[in-house]
């Protein structure tokens, strides 16, 4: 035995060897790449075409959707199957044996995954201002992020929640599906108000509502207005209660 | 139980009154047991007796019932952390990150147990356990054996006082099983003592100090390979069930049954 070990280990180098790994499991992921920027881009590349990008409302909500739509794949479909995939093949039960603290383990999963989705919503902003020829100044750019930053977390969130509520990977490859489908099909139609008031209300409450009337508002450079503080509450909201969920009822074993 | 052969020295590993329950059925009942320094402890069971659910108990990885388990004086419920570092943990089906090579993954481990490893300790390392050459591969491209060799690596990277092997040598063959064997021997010498279970009533009879037998979550005995033999090998469950001399064998499938479990 070594000397070390009479005390607790290290929790910081513990954390560091942790983030590390992770990061290396990102960047060898070619599926996290893939649905970090792939969706986005696409759609910023298919409205640049004619008047596309104008029927959808214009160039802000264009790149507002594309923004939300990659943050929602990337967490909900990448993260939270990875997360559950680890923890049916015992990766999990492996790390968790080991000194370092459980919440170790999650935040560094986490703060990955965030830091990719930061990084691919610069990609997508930057790529979406030049095919729509936006010009956003440094200010925009910093808020886009900061809203990023705030739809990563919301759908980190979920995505946590949905691993820690659902013990098998097959259910969590199944309902984040159709989570998907659903809070893409609420946030973009039921906001058009096509689908009734009801509905436009609540898709304005829902996460993927609230955050496109966000991006859309900065990239804009539109001024603050109400409908902006409902999707900051809203985010604020699925960020405390999913969290709580996530980390409350999170299963290390799918058993 | 048998009360012969009490461990002699430093006790290790302390379990006492251990009960495991998993909704309405009862995993491990009761169970206590002590494992000393240097000492290599069986713990021998049929499939779903409760030497699972024990290690896991062990390891920290489900709560207990009732029951305490200290590993060197520190309860594993108070101080999670310090007990962990003292453990060297080999699970059932150990899996790493798939994305990442066993050179990664020694690192990874070794910043977990708070040793900091430098790429040539780790090359070392590798090299020690015929694995240098495959040390920028991925887990899962390994044979079966460098796997067991590598999760047997990682489980010892911190020179733990107590090794916990969940059936070491299932899938293994007689080469590699010698070579675990012999690895085994080399940290009992360093001053490990090793809890393993496993299905292989000659390696328990050949490697283990001491052994016991659970059956639906309850030790039924304990002792060492032969008092055991010798306590039992007048018992009609026994006799009827051996062929010649007594073994272990016979003494386990006397105690727990001829009956198949899944």
């Amino acid at each position: 035995m070594t000397e070390s070990l009479s005390t607790r280990p290290d929790v910081g180098l513990a954390l560091r060897s942790l983030l590390r790994a992770d990061a290396t499991v990102q960047l060898r992921s070619r599926v996290s790449t893939i649905l970090s920027l792939a969706l986005p881009l696409v759609i910023l590349i298919a409205t640049s075409f004619g008047k596309a990008g104008q029927r959808l409302g214009g160039a802000d909500l264009v790149i507002g959707l594309a923004l939300t739509l990659g943050l929602l794949t990337s967490c909900l479909l990448g993260y939270s199957f990875t997360l559950a995939h680890d923890r049916d093949a015992g990766v999990l039960q492996r790390l968790r044996v080991t000194p370092a603290p459980t919440w170790t383990i999650m935040t560094s999963r986490i703060s990955v995954q965030f830091v990719t989705n930061l990084v691919a919503s610069i990609v997508v902003v930057i790529v979406g201002a030049i095919l729509h020829g936006l010009s956003l100044d440094a200010a925009q750019y910093a808020l886009t992020i900061g809203v990023a930053a705030l739809g990563a977390a919301v759908f980190l969130a979920i995505g946590q929640a949905l691993v820690g509520l659902v013990p098998s990977t097959g259910a969590v490859t199944a309902i984040g599906r159709i989570l998907f489908i659903v809070l893409v099909l609420l946030g973009i139609f039921g906001g058009t108000g096509l689908l009734g008031d009801t509905l436009k209300t609540i898709a304005q409450w829902s996460p993927v509502g609230a955050l496109m009337t966000l991006f859309s508002s900065v990239v804009a450079g539109a001024a603050w207005s109400d409908q902006d503080t409902i999707g900051l509450l809203a985010c604020a909201a699925y960020i405390v209660v999913f969290t709580f969920i996530g980390i409350r009822w999170f299963r290390w074993d799918s058993r | 139980m048998s009360d012969s052969a009490e461990p002699q020295g430093t006790v290790v590993l302390k379990v006492s009154g251990l009960t495991v329950v998993y909704g309405p059925q009862t995993a491990v009942a009761g169970v206590s047991l002590e494992i000393v320094r240097g000492e290599i402890f069986g713990l021998l069971g049929p499939n779903g007796a409760g030497k699972t659910s024990t290690l896991a108990a062990i390891e920290g990885l489900i709560a207990p019932r009732s029951g305490t388990v200290t590993v060197d004086g520190l309860d594993l419920r108070r101080h999670p952390a310090q007990a962990r570092s003292r453990l060297g943990v080999q699970l059932q089906s150990s899996s790493f990150q798939p994305e990442l090579s066993i050179e990664q993954i020694a690192a990874l481990y070794g910043g977990l147990y708070g040793v900091r490893l430098s790429r040539e300790q780790i090359r070392r390392s590798l090299e020690e356990i015929g694995l240098d050459q495959e040390r920028g591969k991925r887990f899962k491209q390994l044979s079966g054996g460098q796997q067991q060799r590598l999760a047997l690596y990682i489980a010892t990277i911190h020179d733990p006082l107590l090794l916990l092997l969940d059936e070491p040598t299932s899938g293994l063959d007689p080469q590699s099983r010698r070579a675990l064997w012999s690895r085994i021997e080399l940290l009992r010498g360093r001053g490990s003592s090793i809890l393993l279970t496993t299905h292989s009533m000659e390696e328990a009879q050949a490697v283990c100090d001491r052994v016991a037998i659970i059956d639906h979550g309850a030790l039924l005995t304990t002792g060492t390979p032969t008092d055991l033999i010798a306590a039992h090998r007048d018992d009609p469950r026994v006799l009827a069930v051996a062929h010649g001399d007594v073994t272990l064998e016979d003494v386990f499938i006397g105690l727990t049954g001829s009956m198949i479990r899944d």
